[in-house]
């Protein structure tokens, strides 16, 4: 059964992992965790290596010691992640893991077993990171896309779509097939204004590839493509409410309505009078740059 | 269409037309819903009296008024079965 869980569960006096520290940057948008055991933070350095930072944070988040299970695990297998409204602020819960995230400034409170292996507790911290980083993007003026990243010859191209639309198997058959192409990312990619153009940032999220060193970037965006798998390439104009939409409902952990209604859906309007938005029909190897850059393409 | 009342939207639905489409968020389920020019004709006059809306769909859409009907109705349902309609009670 679920453990119920209100903000009751992060007041009292609650122990931290350890004193280790660690800032990562995605695309500028610094976040510092602190807390944590030895172990733990040499895990974390090896983990976003590419993307630590001594920058100052937008956000900090202290991991404090917490019980073994949260949510039940689903019958599919699949990670069950929840996000809760409270005055006190925003509620993220897992299996493993619950955060709190207070309204304004506060520091984030992120709760986990250190009973746990490793790998949960690390997964708690790049789940947190995920979902502040959506959030503090809307800030910035930008939003957090469920996409692959690819950037070739300069300029970035995403490829959208939710799970099992073909983020990683684009990424995967670019990566080992189309020469020159640098990945930004398989599973979310950061997207910010910069002046007048809409630019793409590596970030160190990764979907079902695994984990690979990557360079921080920033890239400017040449199109976005939503995924359709096909047995023939092909791409497709589409209006741009339609294009808006699509983009909008790839916007993961922008659960606010009015955040989601006033902020982002402009914004998103804008991205899609910027970017090139089109689907892109598409199968299993890499013909489908030809499509989507067939300048870029050697003859 | 007998003396029909005017569907109400979800207050948890947000809305924006883009270049004539209305693009409908849903808050609480995180969805989205696109719909077409008369999706959208009928959304943004939801407000209207229903047999007034269908007379004007016959107008502008050049058909008959059975038609008209049918489609608004048709389409009430199906804003209805994706939650962008409040609860008729109340």
């Amino acid at each position: 059964m679920d453990r119920p869980v209100g903000v009751a569960h992060f007041s009292g006096p609650l122990q931290p992992h350890g004193d280790g520290a660690f800032t990562v940057a995605v695309g500028g948008i610094a976040v510092r965790f602190e807390g944590l055991s030895e172990e733990l933070k040499a895990a974390a350095l090896d983990r976003y290596r590419p993307f630590l930072s001594e920058d100052p944070p937008i956000h900090t988040a202290i991991v404090f010691e917490g019980p073994m299970d949260y949510l039940d695990m689903a019958e599919d297998k699949f990670l069950r992640l929840e996000e809760r409204e409270f005055p006190e602020g925003r509620m993220l819960v897992s299996h493993v893991f619950a955060a709190l995230r207070p309204p304004a400034d506060g520091k984030g409170l992120l709760r986990v077993s250190s009973e746990q292996p490793q790998r949960n507790a690390i997964g708690a911290i790049e789940n947190y990171l995920r979902w502040v980083v959506a959030d503090l993007a809307l800030d910035c003026g930008g939003f957090v896309l469920h996409a692959a990243g690819l950037a070739k010859d300069g300029k970035a191209y995403l490829l959208f779509g939710h799970s099992g639309a073909g983020k990683s198997t684009a990424t995967e058959i670019s990566l080992r097939e189309t020469p020159g192409v640098l990945p930004l990312s398989d599973d979310l990619v950061l997207v910010l204004r910069q002046g007048e153009r809409f630019v793409a940032a590596t970030t160190p999220f990764w979907g079902s590839l695994p984990q690979q060193v990557k360079e921080r970037g920033l890239y400017p965006l040449a199109g976005a493509y939503r995924l359709r798998q096909s047995p023939s390439v092909q791409v497709r104009e589409i209006p741009l409410a339609l294009a808006a939409g699509m983009i909008l409902s790839c916007c993961p952990f922008v659960a606010d309505p009015a955040r989601r209604a006033d902020t982002l859906a402009p914004l998103i309007e804008e991205f899609c009078r910027c970017v090139s938005v089109k689907e892109l029909y598409f199968c299993k190897d890499p013909s489908f740059w030809e499509a989507i850059a067939p300048e870029e393409v050697p003859a | 269409m007998s003396n029909p009342s005017c569907p109400k939207r979800n207050p948890d639905v947000s809305w924006r037309s883009i270049e004539g489409q209305a693009v409908l968020i849903h808050n609480r389920l995180g969805e989205i819903q696109v719909l077409n020019e008369l999706g959208t004709y009928i959304w943004e006059n939801l407000d209207t009296e229903p047999l007034s809306l269908a007379r004007n769909i016959a107008e502008r859409y050049e058909v008959s008024q059975d038609e008209a009907e049918r489609d608004l109705l048709e389409f009430v349902e199906t804003l209805r079965a994706s939650g962008a309609l409040a609860d008729d009670e109340g």
